[in-house]
């Protein structure tokens, strides 16, 4: 007995010691986690109780900022502005890059080059890309509308019509599909070859095979781009803003692209409402919470993990 | 044993991390006491920001040069490219620059929101007269009845620059005198082609933006009455404006000026609309098209046009000035006062003028034969119009963006007649008296 639990207290000991050892070994990472994200965070979420202009002490309000925002029409707007770009975004764009990864892990020749090619658009900038893309968006004489104008259709005024701009914007986004592609293809390459067999000499179709086979196996992955594309569609920011320079304004044409981190940055920055801006980043947190709930609540009927039953 | 050897290694290294991260956060700190901002040789070390890019920093370094070399007390140091967000962070954090130059309309929120000095004392202690600037710049500054910056410079919006070739073309001899024939001038310039389209046009009262200081100013309107303390954005002048630029969108047609507009060159490069003549007349600022403008130029500047019915508003137009102020957190705020003096002296405002190609704010600057030279040709006419009674702004305040913002907001719609403007700049009157009313 005696001799049993020493032995015990020794390990603890150690294990204390390495623990001790352990925890200072990332204390670099610990204190600049608690400094530079949890502090920030649980700060934000003080502030939004609050009304603070970063320079005055907070004075506190209690839950109004949250109250006041169900009753700011550019909230909603913001918030509609944005989900239209996650909802009529995100599934084409994902789909878009599902086709691509398919026809670029067909095995033709000069397949290398294809996919550089393709994933090459990632790499241009934001706001390059953007300005790129208002050119060939020019109502006048941008390429899209003359291309368009060759077959017989009037391209509308993409940049300037408040019903186009988010359009452009989602048509814009196909371009920077490269990496979802690229992570499609790496997860493309992992689908067993053995069952592609089996379903061949059973006399499935290619459609039948991409259905049963090829999308359950990389259901993982789209699970996966979904969630990360759903968080950064929320939080677009940067082509809108570049796109709204079009007509000179904060919001674009009638505020249509007035997206919800756009509205946020106004009221942080421009309006020196800190404490609003705390509580409409703490709603967006929740409204992504609550998106990606159901996405992980309905992913069980979806996505198949090799292995586990 | 290796391991206990290794572990004190790691130990060590790890303190050291540590040790370091921390010393990284409360750099600013120190870095501020001991070096950027502090004494050195007996000198006071102070800086001072600024927005010009590198490009357009020359004239302001050269200023900052002279002062430097004028006295042995003060040395300052010079900081360029900041936008208003990197200032807002700065004089936010422990680190503020003893001088900042930024747009006018940072001073309203800045100054409420307790950044900003108050120069009311340093006016009164050093007898320093306001009555020497521009009143339209110095009411800018202007923030609760109390002063917070000085306008180092300014812009002026009161031109009508043309095409003078698309003048000729139509056979109009000299420019619109009232906004009435600016109306008329502008039919005779706008060309269609054979399938209806636009193809030049003679004006568009929201290019390049969406005006909501510029229009009323022209019509006499106003924002606030000190008097009942109410917003005025729904005054008669105000409603009128924007009536009169409706009548351009209802003259030519809502989805043909859009149209045309999408496809008109960038302003300020070679492909200007104004330049090409796509566009025959837009309201012009002292920094158009500098090099353009000379008398056997392409483009004519003219004053900007008045309402027929009211001749006493010729000459009108807004003022845009760039201030300098000092931060509360500000360490040398004395020494940060002397330069700003510095700034505001007739000579210094004559040089920067002439180096930079910008208005004084003095008014007795205007008149000084130095800036009568001949390189400078282009500006003599601009540095008359700032001489004119009629200039005016937008009043400054705390709440001068959402105020901004929300006029612009509404006046896009009644441009776009989805509202009439009367409806519109009710809203903004209902948007903007709860913040003045929570303000005052």
């Amino acid at each position: 007995m005696t001799e049993k639990s020493s032995n015990t207290v020794g390990i603890r000991k150690r294990e204390r010691k390495v623990l001790l050892t352990g925890l200072l070994f990332t204390s670099p990472w610990i204190i600049g986690f608690l400094i530079f994200q949890l502090y920030p965070v649980a700060a934000s979420f003080y502030y939004s109780l609050t009304e603070y202009n970063l320079f005055k002490a907070p004075e506190w309000l209690g839950l109004r900022n949250y109250t006041e925002l169900f009753r700011d029409e550019k909230f909603y707007l913001s918030m509609y502005n944005t989900l239209y770009i996650t909802i009529v975004g995100v599934v084409p764009h994902l789909a878009y890059a599902l086709v691509m990864a398919l026809l670029l892990n067909t095995k033709v020749k000069g397949q290398s080059i294809y996919r550089t090619i393709y994933f090459l658009p990632t790499l241009v900038p934001a706001v390059a890309g953007s300005l790129l893309w208002m050119w060939l968006l020019n109502s006048q004489y941008g390429l899209i509308n003359m291309g368009l104008s060759y077959i017989g259709i009037t391209g509308p005024n993409w940049l300037i019509d408040p019903d186009w701009t988010k359009p452009s914007l989602v048509l814009m986004g196909f371009w920077g599909t490269g990496t979802i592609t690229v992570m499609y293809l790496a997860a493309l390459q992992d689908v067993p070859k053995m069952f592609y067999e089996a379903a061949e000499i059973d006399g499935a179709s290619k459609w039948r095979q991409f259905w049963t086979v090829t999308f359950p196996f990389i259901s993982p992955m789209t699970l996966f781009q979904l969630i990360m594309m759903l968080i950064a569609s929320f939080q677009y920011f940067t082509e809108g803003m570049v796109f709204a320079e079009a007509t000179q304004s904060t919001g674009g044409p009638e505020n249509s692209l007035l997206f919800y981190s756009i509205y946020l940055y106004q009221q942080a920055f421009s309006f020196l409402d800190m404490g609003y801006a705390s509580a409409m980043a703490w709603m967006l947190f929740m409204v992504v919470m609550f998106f990606a709930f159901i996405i992980f609540k309905t992913s069980a009927k979806w996505v198949y993990y090799g292995g586990d039953k | 044993m290796s391991v206990f050897k290794n572990k004190a290694f790691g130990m060590i290294a790890s303190i050291v991390v540590t040790a370091s991260l921390l010393a990284g956060c409360s750099s600013n700190e120190s870095s501020t006491n001991n070096g950027a901002t502090g004494k050195s040789a007996g000198k006071v070390e102070i800086s001072f920001w600024h927005t010009y890019t590198d490009a357009d920093a020359d004239p302001i370094k050269k200023t900052v040069e002279n002062f430097n070399q004028s006295q042995d007390r003060i040395k300052v140091k010079i900081l360029g490219n900041q936008d208003p967000t990197k200032q807002l962070t700065a004089i936010s954090g422990g680190a503020a620059p003893d001088v900042v130059l930024t747009y006018w309309d940072n001073v309203g929120p800045w100054a409420d929101a307790g950044a900003i000095l108050d120069l009311t004392d340093n006016i009164a202690k050093d007898e320093f007269d306001i009555n020497t600037i521009i009143p339209a710049a110095m009411d800018r500054m202007k923030v609760n009845d109390k002063y917070y910056a000085m306008p180092f410079t300014m812009s002026i919006g009161s031109s009508l620059m043309y095409n003078k070739a698309a003048f000729k073309e139509a056979g109009i001899t000299s420019p619109p005198e009232t906004l009435e024939q600016l109306f008329d001038y502008a039919k005779q310039l706008t060309k269609r082609d054979d399938s209806g389209n636009i193809s030049q046009i003679g004006f568009i009262p929201d290019y390049p933006w969406i005006d909501n200081v510029f229009w009323p100013v022209i019509f006499g309107g106003s924002w606030y009455d000190e008097a009942t303390g109410k917003v005025t954005p729904n005054a008669e002048a105000n409603v009128q404006a924007i009536a009169y630029q409706r009548s351009f969108y209802e003259e030519f047609g809502q989805s043909q000026i859009d149209k045309f507009k999408s496809g008109m060159g960038k302003r300020g490069t070679p492909q200007d609309p104004l330049l090409t003549g796509q566009l025959a007349m837009y309201i012009g600022w002292e920094y158009n098209f500098m090099q353009e403008r000379t008398e056997d130029g392409p483009i004519g500047v003219a004053d900007f046009p008045y309402p027929e019915a009211h001749p006493e508003l010729k000459g009108s137009g807004m003022v845009s000035p760039r201030a300098v102020f000092i931060p509360t957190k500000a360490k040398h705020s004395e020494e940060a006062w002397e330069f700003i003096q510095y700034l505001m002296t007739t000579d210094t405002q004559i040089q920067f003028s002439l180096d930079g190609h910008v208005i004084p704010t003095i008014i007795t600057a205007l008149d000084d034969n130095r800036l009568l030279s001949e390189e400078n040709k282009t500006m003599w006419t601009f540095y008359e119009k700032a001489k004119s009674e009629n200039l005016n702004g937008f009043p400054n305040s705390p709440y001068i963006s959402e105020y901004l913002q929300s006029l612009s907001e509404e006046t896009e719609k009644a441009l776009k007649g989805s509202l009439s403007p009367q409806e519109a700049m009710d809203n903004v009157a209902d948007k903007i008296q709860p913040l003045v009313d929570k303000h005052s």
